[in-house]
């Protein structure tokens, strides 16, 4: 670490992990739900208990995200954060906001919390992802604000690089578009037409540049490769990204009312949405291949590179495959969606935070470069139990998707919706096992924090060519 | 080369003349009313061929080996054969 | 000198930046995708497009091209005359590119005016979905390459480039030639083939 004030990223990522441990008991929960109705019925509701989990995974994609550029913006930029002070300040506002607000999903009705923060006076709620009351929307937008004023003076007062201007970007964007959170119009279509703008232009759009300059900054300090030659990647990486992402949007727009021309224009545009996605891939492989250094810090790399794969099999690969209208007007909606939907928010999101925190976490913890050798072990080993049982969710849940498909949609006798449900009950259990799976890899993942703290640091000559 | 040994005009040059000429070419072909499969398939030839002289001469590819020498034809390739399937099709030759 | 040109005969890679490069293939992947679909959509509707296809102003859409391949072949000079160090020739070449290019959207801008004032949009009908997408999608990329034009042409004009040094003109020109090539392609195929 080379500037105190990247420390404050620590608290952030503590933060971030803390969430994700409880985003993933509510997963657990909701699984089981799903095979068996009543269970803890009447405290935790389905419908809570899945906004719980929706939200924690967006609020501690969001602590990561600001911990990532806490970290990578000092450094990029070869000066001290602005306000380290208000860095942590805002820490707090936002992780009590975030604190009371689930708290209000479980403890009162949700139309009670409503009622109680005072929806009537602008009506913000009741969307998926966008749930939150108006007021800790507008919360998030003041933590938003203070972030992008301590990350954007850093960056415009200091050294300017393609990776901190690319997440400047990415990260203006994402505050840009959360403000469409605030429109809510009683037309049902235009109420979805521009909900997609937060959702889709955020994971689609936005958060790509996130992601993409996360990790070009990852592969930068880990294999050596020359800046330009990363550089140059980036910004084919991220015009891809913004060429298909935006008008892809459409693929959301074939059913809900919109004009017909959105079947041709989101087909079009969002079957193309793969290529960045496949050319991060090539990129990563690429440079750790071209790699002038072997760095101590295995973890990290087998991070990004388990970034750049998953990334593409779950947006790129899952997204395609019900991505074209044809498809999509048989797969709308169903446990396809879901399959795609977990393996593209971990692939892309989930990994892209946890390689940045295990890249930066052995400095921020006073090490030099690495954690020791049985710390990255086991850190490597929560790498493996949580991507396969995610692959073993996503391949459930698209068997289960495929079935519902058919005998609900296809056949030539269709099915019920909850008949249907019950014949692919088996699906859901399995996908309930794997998502023990899940959390047992997380508490692995947990536990690597906490082993080999008192031994040496893996160390490996540096072969700088 | 100097100026006495350079070609009294530049490939780039009679490529454009070329163009020019083809795009009339087909202009004619739409104002005279002529119609037809082979019309339209003629068309859709000049228009390839265009596209391959841009690729050669303007965008410099025939200097290059390797892939990036046929990227051009190989789009104009894909693009011509997808357009002219759906063509003959529709046209009902084939019925 | 001709030993210079065998050398530069044998090159490996396009002119400009490979990244451009892979942004070109991408876009040409883009409207391929299109140009099939309005191939295949027409299969089901071919009376439709003949008769509206019937309706599009062909004399302007020949003078676009007209302006469309002039416009890249000023360019090639302007690359050119870059590669020589004239850096005065060679803004002189950007501009009357630019030129050209923004005479192709007066021209497009004219017949847009014109389906507007007659109540024409995307809605109106599937040929007229696809002529306008297609036709925006690629006046978009016009107007990109006009600015990626005027900003080469001030540069150069200053003497930022050199024979040397000039990897961002060719790339320019590299983009602003796949513009020009799927209109190539996007003029017989809207207006023209039936
Ligand atoms: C990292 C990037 C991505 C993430 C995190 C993501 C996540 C999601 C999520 C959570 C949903 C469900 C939204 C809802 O209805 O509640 C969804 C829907 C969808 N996604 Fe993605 N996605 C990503 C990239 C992509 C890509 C690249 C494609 C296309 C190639 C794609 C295609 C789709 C489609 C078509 C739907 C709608 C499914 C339906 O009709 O039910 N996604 N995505
Ligand atoms: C990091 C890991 C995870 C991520 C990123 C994640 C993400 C998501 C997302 C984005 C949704 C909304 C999907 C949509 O709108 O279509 C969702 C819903 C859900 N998740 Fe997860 N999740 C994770 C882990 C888990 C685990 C381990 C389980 C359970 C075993 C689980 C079970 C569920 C269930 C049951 C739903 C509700 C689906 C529905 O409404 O039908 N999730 N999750
Ligand atoms: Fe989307």
């Amino acid at each position: 670490m080379q500037y105190k004030s990247q420390a404050v990223a620590k608290l952030y990522f503590i933060a971030a992990i803390g969430l994700f441990v409880g985003q993933i008991l509510f997963g657990v929960i909701l699984g089981l739900q799903y095979v068996i109705g009543d269970f803890l019925f009447p405290e935790i509701p389905f419908n809570v208990a899945r906004m719980v989990h929706t939200n924690l995974l967006i609020v501690w994609l969001l602590f990561g995200f600001m911990g990532a550029a806490y970290y990578l913006v000092p450094e990029e930029a070869e000066r001290e954060l602005v306000s380290p002070g208000l860095a942590v300040l805002m820490f707090w506002v936002f992780l009590i906001a975030g604190a009371l607000t689930i708290l209000g999903y479980l403890l009162v009705p949700y139309s009670g919390l409503a009622q109680m923060t005072g929806n009537d006076l602008l009506p913000t709620m009741g969307r998926e992802f966008l749930e939150q009351p108006t007021i800790t929307k507008i919360g998030i937008v003041v933590v938003a604000l203070a972030f992008l004023y301590n990350i954007g003076m850093t960056i415009l007062s200091g050294r300017k690089t393609v990776v901190n201007l690319v997440l400047l970007i990415g990260l203006v964007g994402l505050a840009v578009f959360f403000l469409f959170s605030f429109y809510n119009p009683d037309n049902l279509v235009k109420d979805k037409y521009y909900w997609w703008w937060v959702v889709h232009l955020w994971v689609e759009g936005v958060w790509e540049l996130i992601l993409g300059s996360i990790l070009a900054f990852v592969l930068i300090k880990t294999t050596g490769v020359d800046r330009e030659v990363i550089e140059k990647w980036l910004y084919v990486i991220i015009a891809m990204t913004l060429i298909t992402g935006i008008i892809g949007t459409g693929h959301h727009y074939y059913w809900i009312g919109t004009p017909d021309y959105w079947q041709w224009w989101g087909s079009v545009f969002s079957a193309m949405e793969p290529i960045p996605f496949f050319m991060m891939t090539v990129f990563a492989f690429n440079m750790v291949n071209r790699r002038r250094r072997n760095h101590p810090n295995k973890a990290a790399v087998l991070w990004a590179l388990g970034t750049a794969v998953m990334a593409f099999l779950g947006a790129g690969v899952w997204g395609f495959l019900h991505t074209l209208a044809p498809v999509n007007y048989y797969t709308h909606g169903t446990q396809i969606t879901a399959a795609h939907g977990h393996m593209a928010f971990y692939g892309a999101y989930v990994m892209i935070v946890l390689t940045m925190i295990s890249y930066a976490m052995p400095m921020l913890r006073g090490r030099k470069a690495a954690s020791s050798n049985r710390s990255q072990v086991l850190e490597m080993w929560s790498f493996w139990l949580m991507t396969v049982s995610m692959v073993f969710i996503t391949l459930f849940l698209t068997g289960a998707g495929i079935l519902q498909t058919y005998l609900q949609r296809y056949s030539d006798t269709p099915l019920p919706f909850m008949v249907v449900q019950e014949k692919i009950e088996l699906f859901y259990w399995m996908r309930e096992v794997a998502g023990v799976v899940f959390l047992i890899g997380l508490l692995v993942y947990i536990a690597s924090f906490f082993v080999g703290t008192k031994e040496p640091e893996v160390v490996l000559e540096q072969t700088d060519a | 080369m100097d100026s006495q040994t350079r070609a009294w005009l530049r490939p780039c040059t009679w490529t454009w003349l070329v163009m020019v000429c083809l795009t009339l070419v087909t202009w004619l072909l739409g104002v005279s009313g002529a119609q037809g499969l082979w019309v339209a398939l003629l068309v859709l030839g000049f228009a390839l061929l265009k596209g391959q002289l841009v690729g050669d001469w303007f965008m410099g590819l025939h200097g290059v080996s390797g892939f990036w020498r046929w990227v051009v034809s190989l789009w104009l390739l894909l693009v011509g054969s997808l357009v002219s399937i759906a063509f003959v099709i529709s046209s009902g030759v084939l019925n | 000198m001709s030993d210079k040109l065998v050398a530069a005969q044998v090159r490996h890679y396009p002119p400009g930046d490979l990244a451009v490069w892979i942004l070109i293939m991408a876009e040409l992947l883009v409207f391929a995708l299109f140009f099939a679909a309005y191939g295949f959509t027409r299969m089901g509707h071919v009376a439709l497009f003949n008769q509206y296809q019937a309706t599009l102003d062909r004399t302007a859409a020949v003078a676009n091209t007209l302006a469309l391949i002039t416009a890249s072949y000023f360019v090639v000079r302007a690359v050119a005359a870059i590669r020589e160090g004239n850096s005065r020739h060679s803004a002189r070449w950007l501009w009357a590119g630019v030129g050209m290019g923004v005479l192709f959207l007066f021209i497009k801008g004219g017949e847009y005016a014109e389906h507007l004032s007659h109540g024409i949009n995307l809605s109106t009908n599937t040929f007229y979905m696809f002529y306008l997408s297609l036709t925006f999608f690629h006046f978009m990329h016009v107007i990109v390459g006009v600015i990626v034009l005027v900003i080469l042409a001030v540069k150069v004009g200053q003497g930022r480039y050199s024979a040397a040094e000039h990897a961002d003109v060719e790339s320019g020109a590299s983009y602003w030639h796949m513009v020009d090539l799927v209109w190539l392609i996007l003029f017989p195929l809207v207006y023209v083939m039936h």
